[in-house]
């Protein structure tokens, strides 16, 4: 049975435009003009207990208005959702008790005082049991090597600093659902890919379903196998990350090194060119017709070095943004 | 994954709550030294100042102060026993929220609140009761200073400073729902900040900041009277002060009574109405 379930979600905002300069600003006094913006057109999608998924989007596309929804600090203008068999939305107690959603952008922990101290509160707000709220705490600051940061008021924590307090305080409770909506914003590389494994491991420990938003192509290719693709609002995919760029990207990346420059220049009669240096070349082949192309080439040319790969996942993820590919869920 | 444990949402869990938040609070107060000791003494100022003015009249008029129409007379101790009083209860039910959910809505700052599962109330009233232990600390000796050096009537009987605790107390949260209540505008309007200023001004001359409500002129003291504002200053004050006939005080109390269930019934609707409105201005 899936443990989140979403059905034509949709969420319109209302938004006051006007333009720039002083006679603008009088006139909106007096006559506002407002438009609709359509941030969530009807997605669906489940979840199962345990899954970890990537949801992904460029800016604008609804992946943070569907958490928000999601987490029952929005209301939707249509569609249904459950969520441990909660309604999100109505925000009911125990549904909030066991769920969490972190957002890279926002802070819980209170600003003057160590992460301690937004600690205990935690524990009182969410009932946690001194010795279950101990044993989670020293787990937290084992993995997450937090002691040298406890006793730091927050606003002396550096970025990545703070957000490792931010999730412990997010997981003291014990969620059983986490949205995790760009968890690694503005952390250095070694603090992103500390963060990755904290959330592989606590996924795999406590069995919690994770939903993830990220525009690093590295944390979702580091924990999520599944991803949801979101655009303008609509859902463009649903599968398997490593089908995506099959889905979407309808040609293979062949790098070859050849014998000499010679040969290297007559590559352009096989398939479109998209660089060369020297007797290196790296070709475009249509997907459907790669392993001909190829055949042709290793009996037609001298070859040192050949390679067939799946164009990466970020190009292929930033087509889709551009717009410049469809896909099919 | 296992079944969730089973939560209780009684008194216990909120006493508990509300002594941790308490103690956040309190030690939030503690590192701002400086700025607590200018709130402190921002609490002074205002009745200090209607003191000064009443002072001012009151010579001017032979030391006495009556209002014909009701035959009340004030003369220089009863006002320094007014505003003195007015001081200290003023400051137990003083409430500012609705000056910071403007900016919490506009920036999105009410979403981590919204998280949990209590209502984002209780960790603001909580603040604000650390607000007073903090603050009370400083008001303290001062207000004992000024008791000394103006010499205001004490009240006729111990009997009615008893009384006037419940009274505070009711005051002191009817003025925290009215308050939240006003706080909750901030769904609408991104500007709440502008109708507490009008509501603080309305609040300093119905709830007798300015004045005591017997020197008002006759429509504006009917006014006060059946406004909540009463309930939540001046009735305590006059109260304590042994200036309410008997047959006046159960009333008075209902009334207090009465305001604080229409403040929280209208708190749970706009607050189930703003949620839905949050998402417009950019949770």
């Amino acid at each position: 049975m899936p443990q989140i379930e979403v059905r034509d979600l949709k969420k319109t905002y209302r938004v006051h435009e006007r333009e720039a300069g002083a006679s603008a600003s009088f006139r909106s006094l007096f006559v506002r003009k407002y438009k609709a913006v359509e941030a969530v057109k009807g997605v669906s999608f489940s979840l199962d207990a345990g899954e970890r998924v990537g949801f992904l989007g460029p800016n604008g596309a609804g992946k943070t208005t569907t958490l928000k929804m999601l987490a029952g600090l929005l209301y939707p203008d249509g569609g249904e959702a459950e969520v441990l068999g909660h309604v999100p939305w109505r925000r009911e107690r125990n549904y909030l008790q066991r769920i969490s959603l972190v957002m890279g952008n926002r802070n819980q922990l209170v600003w003057d005082l160590p992460a301690m101290d937004s600690f205990l509160v935690n524990q009182a707000v969410y009932q946690i049991p001194e010795t279950a709220f101990r044993e989670t705490l020293d787990e937290l600051v084992a993995l997450l090597d937090l002691t040298p940061l406890l006793k730091k008021q927050v606003r002396s924590l550096s970025l990545g600093e703070r957000m490792k307090c931010e999730l412990a305080a997010a997981l003291l409770h014990r969620p059983d659902v986490l949205f995790l909506d760009e968890p690694t914003l503005g952390v250095d590389i070694t603090m992103q890919g500390r963060i990755r494994e904290f959330v592989a491991s606590y996924n795999q420990k406590y069995g919690a379903t994770v939903l993830l938003t990220s525009h690093y192509m590295a944390d979702v290719t580091a924990l999520c196998r599944r991803v949801i693709v979101i655009h303008h609002g609509q859902l463009l995919y649903d599968g398997e990350l490593e089908s995506l760029a099959a889905r979407i990207a309808p040609f293979k990346l062949v790098q070859l090194e050849l014998a000499d420059a010679a040969a290297a220049a007559r590559v352009e009669q096989f398939a479109e060119v998209l660089e060369r240096q020297d007797t290196r070349v790296k070709l475009r082949v249509p997907r459907g017709e790669a392993s001909l192309v190829v055949a042709r080439i290793l009996s037609e040319l001298p070859i040192v070095d050949l390679t067939v790969q799946d164009p990466p996942i970020e190009e292929v993820i930033d087509q889709v943004f551009q717009g410049n590919a469809e896909v099919t869920a | 994954m296992s079944a969730p444990p089973e939560r209780r949402w009684g008194a216990r869990y909120f006493a508990e709550l509300y002594r941790a938040q308490i103690r956040q609070g309190v030690a939030v107060m503690l590192q701002y030294r400086f700025a607590m000791v200018i709130w402190g003494v921002w609490g002074f100022v205002g009745p200090l100042v209607s003191l000064a003015i009443w002072n001012a009249a009151s010579s001017a008029r032979g030391g006495t102060i009556v209002n014909a129409a009701n035959g009340a007379s004030f003369q220089r101790g009863d006002f320094a026993a007014y505003f003195l009083t007015f001081m200290v209860f003023g400051h137990m039910t003083m409430s500012w929220d609705a000056f910071e959910y403007g900016w919490r809505v506009r920036t999105g700052g009410l979403s981590p609140l919204l998280l949990r599962p209590v209502d984002p109330i209780h960790a603001d009233a909580a603040r604000n009761v650390s607000f007073k232990l903090i603050t009370s600390a400083i008001l303290l000796p001062v207000w004992i200073l000024l008791a000394w050096l103006l010499q205001p009537t004490p009240p006729e009987s111990g009997w009615s400073l008893l009384l006037a605790t419940p009274a505070l107390l009711l005051a002191a949260v009817m003025r925290y729902v009215w308050q939240y209540c006003l706080a909750m505008v901030a769904f609408w309007t991104t500007r709440v900040e502008a109708i507490q200023q009008l509501y603080f001004t309305v609040d300093a001359f119905l709830g007798g900041r300015v004045a005591p409500l017997a020197l008002l002129p006759g429509w504006l003291g009917v006014l006060a009277a059946w406004s909540p504002f009463r309930g939540m200053g001046a009735f305590p004050v006059e109260l304590a002060l042994g200036r309410i006939p008997a047959e006046q005080i159960a009333p008075a109390f209902l009334a207090q009574v009465g305001w604080l269930v229409v403040a929280l019934l209208a708190y749970r609707a706009l607050w189930r109405l703003g949620l839905r409105r949050y998402s417009a201005v950019g949770a």
